[in-house]
């Protein structure tokens, strides 16, 4: 009996903390329920894709939900194609990405009903990084090109170390890796010696540990474990170093704006949200987080 | 006088042979307590009532796991919601039902092939059949919904998901405990009348509960560890509220701990370290508590 009455007692209990989960997970009819209408909710936002804005996005979203009571903002990475296809299949009410969107994929998301519409949240330099006792000071964007296609695989080529170059790359569905490749790389293929590596703090971690090592990262993501190189466009020009003014006036040649897209017509929460993050409030912690406001005070 | 030098050769070779032995434990336990050492020792220091509290705050990489917490323990109880019945019934069918068959040979091979699926395939599976299939199909034949309300990474389909990874701990276990069971006692139980439901409900099971409890707790203890499953079918990188619903998405401390240490710019390792504490002691906590239930419920019989 009591041997019985154990059994169906765990039973209970584990039925019972499942009702009590969904019960309590369940919202109130007539409350905006995020169990009804998903993400097109007036009070919940999906937020996906590029891993050089989660850091910034998720910044956003906790500040965000402190003036915004009643709103839950879900923040995603993944790269910046993982939140393109979010957007076009609905998956995401806003895409975080650090490359425009496609052509092609403007026209798949037209053929499922979705408008992209597109803001430029932020500006960010990519800077490149090298291990700190590297003596090389400055590149030119040819040499950059000859550096990431392996037509140069040993710093003394460069005036450096007698040492080889272990180029690190982003992975393929990153908006980081498409950016680089079409403006340094001219459209060329990475050298198949690239590492594709998950995320741009283990570029760093990497480049920090490894004498050889070059790498390119969002400027947010330097730590003074590696050194920063400055950029010439060409020979004849000077060397410049990634940073906000060097954005904002034009001269670094690897600055590059961060997007946000939002699925169709912003509707209520998303318009909020983007009015938000454009604003004075959403635009200061763009500057706290090391990237560059695209509007700042007197803007 | 040869008979000596051969039981001293034996010695020799024992000395050596236990010698070697010793120094595999160590090799295989050293890593280990370094390991839980490093993660005490950097980790403790992070450890506060606000850590445990409060949501995360990304601009320092610091503040709170609480959602993370919280999260996590949903998802535990989800899923052994799930997991239980099936696993129960599967097994209570294949020792007391389905005899010897061949197929039952093959059930068999299924689960401890189930068992050995790395679990990224997992959590491949949960997004293309759950995620994608049954919330998909929800979305566009019973809501008719034009954005996914079921069809997207949510706490149910990560329920589902790592049900399917820990059914194979659950079932086998629970045919342990039951095949433990003294035939005589369910002899002595047909031979009174009962039925063969009777005497599974009423005698084969209250004596096989400790094992099926151990075999449950061990299958929680996984399912809070398990990262690649739930990264892609339920978790999110940040949420500063806790999930409203079955159908929203929830922060879960293996991810979060893989999200720290990859993708936040300048993690602290006391931050990093925190959240493996706190994953780990909960795990811990857990098995411990699976040993409790079934000294406990060993204690209660003797055959």
């Amino acid at each position: 009996m009591g041997q019985a009455f154990g059994l169906r007692a765990t039973l209970i209990g584990a039925l019972g903390a499942a009702i009590g989960l969904s019960g309590c997970a369940k919202p109130e009819p007539g409350s905006s329920s995020t169990a009804r209408l998903g993400p097109t909710s007036a009070a919940s936002l999906q937020i996906k894709g590029s891993d050089t804005l989660v850091q910034l996005a998720q910044v956003w979203a906790e500040a965000f939900v402190r003036s915004h009571r009643a709103a839950t903002v879900t923040v995603t990475g993944g790269g910046s194609n993982t939140g393109i296809m979010a957007l076009i299949h609905g998956g995401a009410d806003i895409c975080n990405s650090s490359r425009p969107i496609a052509p092609s994929e403007t026209a798949a998301a037209r053929a499922r009903g979705v408008e992209p519409t597109e803001f430029v949240v932020a500006r960010d330099a990519l800077a490149i990084v090298v291990h700190p006792g590297n003596p090389i000071t400055d590149l030119t964007l040819a040499q950059l090109k000859r550096i990431f296609t392996a037509r140069v695989t040993n710093w003394r080529e460069l005036g450096g170390h007698d040492e080889a170059i272990v180029i690190n790359s982003r992975e393929t569905t990153a908006g980081t890796y498409v950016f680089f490749q079409e403006h340094v790389l001219d459209s060329e293929r990475y050298a198949v010696t690239a590492l594709l590596l998950p995320s741009s703090s283990e570029i760093v971690r990497n480049v920090a540990q490894d004498r050889g090592g070059i790498g390119y990262v969002g400027i947010g993501y330097v730590s003074d474990q590696v050194r920063i190189i400055r950029l010439r466009r060409d020979a004849a020009s000077p060397a410049v170093a990634p940073n906000a003014r060097n954005v904002r006036n034009g001269t670094y040649p690897l600055a590059r704006p961060l997007f946000e897209y939002a699925a169709g017509d912003p509707t209520k929460i998303e318009r909020m949200w983007l009015d938000w993050v454009m604003g004075p409030e959403g635009q200061a912690i763009v500057a706290r987080l090391g990237f560059v406001p695209v509007r700042w005070s007197g803007g | 006088m040869g008979a000596d030098r051969s039981v001293a050769r034996n010695r020799a070779v024992e000395r050596i042979a236990f010698g070697v032995i010793g120094a595999l434990t160590f090799l295989v336990i050293g890593p280990i307590l370094w390991l839980f050492g490093y993660i005490l020792w950097h980790g403790l220091p992070q450890m506060s009532w606000s850590f445990l509290r409060l949501p995360p705050r990304a601009i320092d990489a610091g503040g709170g796991i609480y959602p993370a917490i919280v999260g996590t323990l949903y998802l535990m109880v989800g899923t052994i919601a799930i997991a239980l019945p099936l696993g129960i019934g599967g097994a209570i069918y294949l020792t007391e039902y389905a005899g010897r068959s061949r197929l039952v040979r093959l059930v068999h091979l299924a689960i401890v092939n189930l068992a050995g699926v790395p679990s990224i395939v997992h959590g491949l599976f949960g997004l293309g059949f759950f995620v994608l299939f049954v919330g998909g199909g929800i979305d566009r034949y019973v809501l008719r919904a034009d954005r996914p309300v079921w069809g997207q990474p949510c706490l149910l389909w990560g329920f589902c998901t790592l049900a399917v990874v820990i059914l194979p701990i659950v079932i086998t276990a629970t045919e342990e405990a039951l095949l433990a069971v003294p035939a005589a006692f369910r002899e002595a139980s047909l031979g009174l009348g009962a039925t063969r439901w009777q005497t599974v409900r009423r005698v084969v099971l209250p004596a096989a509960l400790p094992g099926v409890l151990t075999g449950a707790i061990l299958g929680v203890g996984r399912a809070a560890g398990e990262t690649a499953p739930v990264m892609i079918t339920c978790a999110a990188s940040f949420m500063p509220s806790l999930p409203r619903g079955l159908n929203d998405q929830a922060m879960l401390l293996p991810y979060h701990l893989y999200f720290v240490v990859t993708q936040v710019p300048h993690p602290t390792v006391q931050l990093q370290a925190g959240i493996a504490l706190v994953l780990v002691g909960l795990v811990f906590m857990i098995n411990i508590a699976a040993v409790m239930a079934r000294t406990r419920a060993r204690r209660r019989r003797r055959w």
